[in-house]
């Protein structure tokens, strides 16, 4: 072994050492901060005032759809307008036992889980027969007609007037939860269930065979996947969480009607989904900052909530080629002022 | 059954509406591949414009039909400017841009008109009603077959233009193959641009004319846009005959089917969707298993 090779492995395993103290480093931030969401999540009935909490209930219900649109969407390459359809199904099904005297909520969370599977696991044939704009259309459909559906089955929904829900209990023979800040809290619990176990479907093989789907889907096939089948899988797990989703939703708002699972809900799922680019860490916060721009910036508008959202949704959209064509402009003064210092020299 | 023939004459009505909007919409999608969800609000705006300048007279609602055509060709035209920066981003991209339009134009709409539904009459001269099926008959509105005969004129137009004109064969080249058809000297810019200002005019006019028929209000942006990506899935992009079949089919099921069956009518909907999903799929699979072999 020459000097030379030794010197150029010295000097890479420093270069790997200290990559991999940044790596620590980077970590030890990452978990830092983690623990610095956690307990100022936990902290924030002491905080804020009750119409604020309500609000991050919200924005924590909404985080749940925007992780199971995220699971379509970012993971599937599928961009889903009708996660909604299935909050509904969750929802109805939590309302409905919870009127007939369930009102455990765990019980009532999983009921809706199991509902929101089985609706996706009916309308998967149709759904995923579809790519690309066709399944924008057709999830889009889905979600319009189960609204219609809602509001039309008047004996079992109470149709537009929708119907009221008693509140849940935390376990068998608790207290109801009625007060904000308790509420919130119970949300705050479940959406850690919700959100642990997708960080666990996300360490799966089904994971990895979605992201190969939305990348290259008829080359995953000939190499021997089942991608139908990981597809179906997909979308009854993001129905589940849909259908949870639901089941929080009217725990928190003790109320539900068909306006509740419209359009509005999925748009702003994949809004939120969009805002996070593809990752789970990122819808949960698109969700947050969409519920933030609607609830709190929209009502200092004094009714314009709708055109702030408008607003956001353009914002997303243009993130990308605006922000190349600003990096060409930047690069471009950069050229040219380098001209300018070059030939100032000379 | 004379309220079945009745409503069956409603459907009519309503499908040939649907056929005007997915017509517009199908025509957007195929020139430029874009899935504009601002569609439904291009139809309140029309419907809220006929509102506005349609109040008696023939005159005025020529004027609004008019009015309509013009901003609706400007918005497509608009629509067109808009997305081009979104050109190889994707359909996300796409679709947000468009409900971002969407949710804004109902903010000016609430803003502007309030949140209860508006009245939209049709002109007094169409206004009366004529008694269909003899003297025990129900009346039937005028407006309605109005209707009917002008959106079944703009039907039979939109397919002469196509298959027949010259225009037609640049566009079907141009939705074919974009980069061919500009090899071959067609200005596909020019093409692309006529077709969004047309796809725009007729939504906008839809809701000119759609306005007595389902008049403006907050929601109903919405509910025809859903209704005319349903006919579009249906009917198959860029195919006006299958578009109006759709329109049609779509219009007896949310007429018929409501009154028939109030509660399976969105399930009706839903299943001709997978029916014809499915047997579209195994006719293109089929097909495809044809060329290679």
């Amino acid at each position: 072994m020459t000097p030379s090779t030794l010197v150029k492995q010295s000097a890479g395993t420093v270069a790997l050492q200290a990559a991999s103290r940044g790596r620590a480093f980077r970590s030890t931030v990452a978990v830092t901060a983690a623990i610095a969401i956690v307990l100022g999540a936990l902290g924030l009935p002491a905080v804020v005032d009750a119409y604020t909490i309500s609000i991050a209930t919200t924005a924590l219900i909404l985080a749940t759809l925007a992780m199971s649109t995220q699971i379509v969407t970012g993971l599937a390459g599928l961009p889903s307008l009708g996660q909604a359809a299935y909050l509904g199904v969750g929802a109805y099904t939590a309302a409905l036992l919870a009127n007939t005297g369930l009102t455990l909520g765990p019980a009532l969370l999983a009921a809706a889980a199991v509902a929101g599977a089985a609706a996706a696991a009916v309308t998967a044939p149709l759904v995923l027969r579809t790519r690309g704009t066709t399944f924008l259309m057709v999830t889009f459909a889905v979600g319009e007609l189960a609204r219609t559906a809602a509001s039309q089955a008047v004996t079992v929904t109470g149709g537009d007037d929708g119907i009221h829900v008693p509140p849940v209990t935390w376990w068998p023979g608790g207290a109801p939860l009625r007060a904000d800040g308790y509420l919130y809290l119970y949300v705050l619990g479940c959406f850690g269930v919700l959100a642990a176990a997708v960080a666990l479907l996300l360490r799966t093989r089904l994971a990895l065979v979605l992201r190969g789907a939305a990348d290259h889907e008829m080359r995953l096939g000939a190499l021997g996947h089942r991608v139908g089948a990981a597809l179906t899988a997909g979308w009854v797990i993001a129905g589940a969480l849909a259908g949870a989703a639901g089941a929080l939703f009217v725990a928190a708002h003790r109320y539900l009607s068909p306006a509740d699972l419209g359009l509005d809900a999925s748009a702003l799922a994949l809004l939120a989904a969009a805002i996070g680019l593809g990752s789970m860490r990122g819808a949960v916060a698109g969700a947050v900052l969409v519920v933030a721009a609607r609830d709190l910036i929209g009502a200092e508008t004094g009714g314009h909530a709708l055109a702030v959202l408008g607003l956001v949704f353009l914002l997303v959209a243009y993130r990308q080629p605006v922000t190349r064509r600003l990096r060409s402009l930047v690069g471009h003064l950069e050229h040219r002022l380098a001209g300018i210092v070059a030939g100032g020299r000379r | 059954m004379l309220t079945y023939a009745v409503t069956a004459l409603n459907g009519l009505a309503y499908g040939l509406l649907l056929f005007v909007l997915a017509a517009g919409l199908t025509l957007i999608f195929g020139v430029m591949d874009i899935l504009n969800l601002a569609h439904g609000a291009f139809y309140l705006f029309g419907a809220y414009l006929a509102y506005l300048l349609s109040i008696g007279g023939l005159l005025e609602l020529a004027a609004a039909v008019a009015a309509g055509i013009a901003f609706g060709a400007l918005a497509g035209v608009a629509l067109t400017a808009a997305m081009r920066p979104l050109t190889g981003h994707g359909h996300l991209a796409q679709a947000l841009a468009t409900i971002g339009i969407a949710f804004l134009a109902a903010d000016v709409y609430v803003t502007a008109a309030g949140g209860a539904p508006l009245p939209a009459d049709p002109p007094t001269a169409l206004a009366g009603s004529i008694t269909l099926g003899g003297h025990s008959g129900l009346g039937y509105p005028v407006y309605r077959l109005g209707f009917i005969a002008v959106a079944a004129v703009v039907a039979l137009g939109l397919h002469l233009t196509v298959t027949r004109s010259r225009y037609g064969v640049m566009l079907r080249a141009t939705v074919a193959d974009r980069q061919m058809a500009a090899a071959t000297g067609i200005h596909t810019g020019w093409v692309q641009a006529v077709a969004m200002a047309a796809g725009g005019a007729l939504a906008v006019g839809a809701g000119v004319l759609g306005a007595p028929l389902l008049g403006p209000a907050p929601g109903v942006d919405t509910t025809v846009l859903v209704l005319s990506l349903i006919v579009v899935v249906i009917g198959g992009t860029g195919s006006i005959p299958g578009t109006l079949g759709a329109a049609l089919l779509v219009g007896q099921v949310q007429t018929v089917g409501v009154l028939a069956a109030p509660t399976f009518a969105p399930f009706a909907l839903f299943v001709v969707l997978l029916a014809v999903l499915i047997v579209r799929q195994s006719a293109s699979t089929r097909s495809a298993r044809v060329v290679p072999a």
